[in-house]
Order: structure tokens, then sequence, then C-alpha cells
């Protein structure tokens, strides 16, 4: 007879229990859109925060001793260098596939032919890295500096550019009267080499007054072949927590064995530069702090934005689960009075009540699963210009969520429900 | 030992006495109406007999126990087990069908059995529409169904609250028909009427007046 019952309230109240199920659904799908947001969020804020460049820079040992001694930012004035032989190391560490792109630098100060010295910078641009591990990559410049705006001509392709090309900041392409297609002519101790500018750029500091060329070219100018001054890393990094603080501030040392190998699996931004020391000689990696920071603060905000849509959509719909599942009480007092005055006991009035409520929180919920992955897809398209990762864990996280909500939304009808006096609603009193 | 004894019960609402100081008696088998005109205190009677509403002062017996002073849980086991209760708006369930609505009083009674309530539904008539919604009956139909859900539990007594108050004539007669033969068949009727026709069909009739007992007629030319 329950079932029976159950089957009429459901098939034969099919407009009540749709619109709850609608008000379950829309809770149920903001709440999954904004979860699976929020558990991927971190990848893709560290995706687009990639964008702003490299969040470490790997600089030598000696250099870096003398830079913090001194107070020098540029390591290019002392003579220590870095192994070019090492460079695919760091594709080799733990963490090696949140490498998502480094390049090695190399700068000289050369002459032009009228005896001007203009600061050369070799990196790469677009190099094809083809690793041991099977994975290919494009690294370099063209997307650690990809706020750069390219004035005139285009960015260096290296792999399919013909002879020695150069880009030039548009502040020193303004004072030396140079466009795409002239060429330009430096001089060092190490020789002469005539470049082809293939693009002026404007990046909005002192990279406007240099010339950048490939790595190759800036090192016979400098005579430093084989070596390399500094090396920018952009990599994936979980934001910092006190056990990262503390590896950070203290030292790895200082972690017991437990928090080491916590800390070591763990893609926070000191790992990562630990073990990039560990395969680069005498070297030292460090975080740039400004952008590691920022990206902790990004996340942890859109993080908590998120959770904050998540708790204002499921308040949301307890109301309106409440005013629903009140008016469908309202409108069946006289049912439910019925009941109890044929001998129904509150608890199994409530009982089949809550029921028939579950029942269209399973249909709303389902449904609303699907569409908050729809409407993740939509955000995820919009923002991030990539699909958002459907996380198993949230399905029992959304169930849970709607159950409770469905529950909590519904105690003020089940109050209304044990208070109701069967005399007062069959007969008026 | 009377079925049903009422001693000297009131029931006030604030200011208001919707009965005051009311006695009556009613035997095993017997059928008594109820009467008075609106606001004498018949519903209020026919409450606190179904163990609907609990009486502010006096006593009332049903079978030997005083039911004004029991809990609402004893209350609703006396109203599933000894009474059948049929209104004047049917109250029906409006998403069960016929024998659907007398399954669900055998339900919280003890075991819901469909061959029973298609009997009980056969005994006024209506076994040819169990299987239709109360919105497919006529409202003579919706009552015959209200009285066959009162009695499917056999219940010690059936209270009826102007049962054929949204009825033509002859639903009326059917429904007075079937409350004759449940006499017959020994079971205690009380039924709250305005109507003097339906109170007529009845052994003995009370009058209520500004919720006093005023009146207590015998019909002399009762027949079963």
């Amino acid at each position: 007879m329950f079932f029976r019952m159950l089957k009429g309230a459901l098939f034969r109240q099919k407009s009540k229990m749709i619109m709850i199920a609608i008000t379950i659904a829309l809770g149920a799908s903001l709440a999954t859109a904004m979860l699976n947001i929020m558990l991927d969020v971190g990848d893709k804020m560290n995706q687009e925060l990639k964008t702003y460049g490299a969040n470490i820079t790997v600089v030598p040992k000696e250099s870096s001793v003398i830079d913090d001694l001194y107070e020098i930012e540029d390591g290019s004035t002392t003579k220590a260098f870095l192994k070019e032989e090492e460079l695919g190391k760091i594709k080799t560490i733990f963490w090696a596939f949140n490498i998502v792109d480094f390049a090695p630098f190399s700068d000289t100060t050369a002459a032009l032919s009228d005896g001007t010295a203009v600061k050369v910078v070799g990196s790469w641009f677009n190099h094809h890295l083809a690793l041991p591990t099977g994975e290919e990559l494009d690294a370099g410049v063209t997307s650690l500096r990809s706020w750069w705006e390219i004035k005139d001509g285009e960015w260096i392709d290296e792999q399919n550019s013909e002879g020695n090309s150069a880009m030039v900041g548009s502040v020193l392409a303004e004072k030396l009267g140079l466009s795409a297609g002239d060429t330009v002519t430096l001089s060092t101790d190490n020789g002469k080499e005539t470049l082809k500018v293939v693009g002026i750029f404007d990046a909005g500091g002192d990279e406007d007054e240099q010339i950048f060329t490939t790595h190759d070219v800036a090192q016979k100018l400098s005579g430093t072949e084989g070596l390399l001054n500094s090396i920018e890393v952009s990599a994936l990094t979980t934001p910092d927590n006190e056990l990262a603080v503390k590896a950070a501030k203290e030292g790895p040392g200082s972690l017991t064995p437990k928090e080491y190998e916590t800390w070591y699996c763990t893609a926070y931004v000191s790992s990562i530069c630990y073990q990039i020391q560990e395969v680069i000689t005498d070297s030292v990696a460090a975080p740039v702090r400004q952008v590691a920071d920022s990206e902790g603060t990004i996340l942890e905000k859109t993080q908590l934005l998120m959770i904050l849509i998540t708790i204002l959509s499921l308040i949301g719909s307890a109301l309106g689960i409440s005013n629903l599942v009140t008016a469908s009480v309202m409108e069946r007092s006289n049912e439910i009075g019925l009941l109890k005055a044929i001998g129904a006991r509150d608890y199994r009035i409530t009982g089949i009540v809550l029921t028939e409520i579950i029942i269209t929180a399973v249909f709303g919920g389902a449904a609303g699963y699907f569409m908050g992955y729809g409407f993740a897809q939509i955000i995820g398209q919009t923002v991030f210009s990539s699909s958002i990762e459907m996380k198993p864990m949230v399905i029992p996280i959304v169930a849970v969520l709607i159950v409770l909500v469905t529950l909590i939304g519904s105690i003020p009808a089940i109050r209304m429900m044990l208070r109701l006096r069967p005399a007062e609603v069959l007969h008026g009193r | 030992m009377s079925l049903l004894e009422i001693k000297n019960v009131s029931k006030i609402y604030g200011p208001l006495k919707a009965l005051d100081n009311v006695s009556l008696k009613v035997e095993n088998g017997e059928w008594v109406a109820i009467m008075g005109p609106s606001g004498s205190g018949k519903s209020t009677m026919m409450n606190i007999i179904g163990c609907m509403d609990k009486a502010s002062t006096g006593e009332v017996l049903l079978d030997g126990v005083d039911i004004a002073k029991e809990s609402d849980k004893k209350l609703t086991a006396i109203r599933r087990d000894k009474i059948g209760l049929i209104f004047q708006q049917f109250h029906l369930v409006n998403y069960l069908t016929a024998v659907e609505n007398v399954m669900v009083s055998q339900y919280y009674h003890s075991m819901p059995d469909e061959k029973e309530a298609l009997e009980a539904l056969e005994r006024v008539g209506l076994k040819d529409r169990a299987k239709h919604l109360p919105s497919q009956l006529s409202g003579g139909e919706q009552q015959r169904v209200c009285i066959a859900r009162a009695l499917i539990n056999h219940p010690e007594i059936v209270l009826a609250d102007e049962p054929t108050g949204n009825l033509d004539e002859d639903n009326e007669n059917i429904v007075l028909d079937i409350f004759k033969q449940l006499h017959r068949e020994g079971t205690t009727l009380i039924v709250v009427t305005h109507d003097p026709e339906v109170a007529e069909e009845a052994q003995r009739t009370v009058v209520l007046e500004h919720g006093r007992l005023v009146k207590e007629i015998i019909n002399e030319n009762f027949t079963d």
C-alpha cells in the first residue's frame, strides 16, 4: 500500500513534483558546476597564469651568492654559468609533467655598426624538444613572453627560419630607425654577426631597449658556447601551505622524513625548485615570488568564490524546496488530516511525504547533475577556453548535499504537518 | 455498560463555550441522530466522540475508557481500532482510486487486503467503480466510498457528520438505506445532521442549541 500511495502521489501529482524536481535540479546543477570548476580551477588557473611568464628562475650558484651579497639583480655581471647540456634534465625531475615551458638565457653586450652598445639576449623562441620520455614540446620566449606586443613583423620561428634572426625592442628600434626586414650587425670581441630583424616588440620594460636573438647566436657573440646565464621555468604549482612555507624558510633538512616525503611529492614551487637544483649542477632555482604568491592568492580567492556560490545556490534551493513542500503540505492538509483521522501515526505520514520528496530529489538531482555538467563546460569554454574535467568525487558530494538540502528544506513543512490536527482541517475548527 | 457515555462535557474555545455541560449515553447497536442549527456544537461533539478533539471538562467514556484523559497517541489508536468516520465533504485521497481509498484505512489499521476492500465497495454498490479516481465519481459515489472506508475495519461505532449534506435526494436515499442495513447488522451509528428527514430515520434524536443538549426525541415510528 505504501508503494501504491507513493506511486499515486508521484504520478498523479506530476506538476507539483516536477516543480520540486526542477528546483532541486537547479540547485544540484549549480552545485555540480561550481564544485567541478572549483576542483578543476587549480589547473585551469595555473595554465592561465602561465601566460604571465615563468615562475621559477635558475641561475648559477656563484652568481646567486654574489647577487645576494651585492643586491645585484642582473646576474650577467658575474662570470658563472650553467651547462647547456644539462637543460634537458629539467624534464626528468619528479614533477616533469608540471614543467610546461622553460628556456635558457645568455646575454652579452655588443656594438652596433655605429658603435652604440646594446644588450643582446639569446634564448629559445619555439625550440622543439623531443624528450627521451617520448614527450614533445615547443619551448621558449614565444610562450614565456606571450604578453609581448608585436608592433611590426612576427616572432622568430626557429623551426623554419633560414638564417640569423633578431627581434628588437620597440624603444631601441625607434632610436635606430629599424623595422621588420632590416638587418642589424652586432660585433663583440668574439666576432661579428649580421641579423635579420623579423619583429619589433613592445614588452613595456627594460627589454624594449634590447635585442633578442636565438641562443646559439648570442653564445657565439659572448664566446660562451655550451654555457648559459640563466634558465626561466614555467611550472604548474600547488599553492603553498604551512609545510611548503616551512620547507622554503628553513630548508628541506628541517622536515621530518614523513613531512619531506609529502613536500617532495607535492608540486609546491619550493619542491620543484629543489628538484631542479638536484639535476642542474651548481645551480640555484628560486621562485619568482610575485608570480608564485599571486597564483596562490588568486587560486584561493577563486575557490572561495566558487564555494560561496555553491553555498548560496544550495541555500536558494533549500528555500525554494521549503516553499514548494510547505505549499504542497498546505494544499494536502485535508488528505493529511484524513490520514491522521483514520489512524495514521505522525511518523508514517512524515515517512511517506519525505519518501515522495526524496524520490523527487533523486530525479531532480540526477537531472541537475547533467545540467551542471553542461554549465561547467559552458563556463570552462567561456572563461578558460577549455573543457572542465568532471570529478567522480562530486557525485557523492552533490548527492549528500541534495539529500541534506531537501531534508532541511522540508523541515518547516514537516513541522506544519506534525502540528496539523485532523479536527481543524476536516471540520474547519 | 453503555458503549458511549458522555458526562457533563464542556468544550471551551477562548470566550466561546462550544459545548456546555452535555451528557449523553449511546448503547451498543443504537442509531442516534444529533441535530441542531449551525454553531450549536454538533461538529464539536462529533470531534470529541471521534477522538479528534478533547473535552475541556467532563468525561467521555468509550467502552468504559475515559478518552478525555488519553494521550494523542492513544487517541489515534482508538480512532483506528474503534471508530469509523464519514464526512460531509467525503475527504477521499484524490490521487488514489476508490479501492485504494478503502485500502488506506486497512493499511493504517492492520494489513491492506484488496479483495476485502472490493467486497466493501460491492456492499455500497460500487464494485464496478473500484478503479476510478474520486474526480471520476459523482458526489453520491464518493460518499459511498467514504462509507466503505469507514466500515472496512469493522468499527464499534460509526460517526457520520452531515453524510447527506452534499447529496441529491436519490443519493441521500441510497446512503440512508446503507445506514439502515448497518443498523440491522448491529453497528452503532451516530449521525450528525441538520436535516429533520435524516434525523427521523434514527431511533433517537438529541437536539443541541448553543452548546447545550436541549431536547431528546425517541422515534416512535422507527422500524428496521
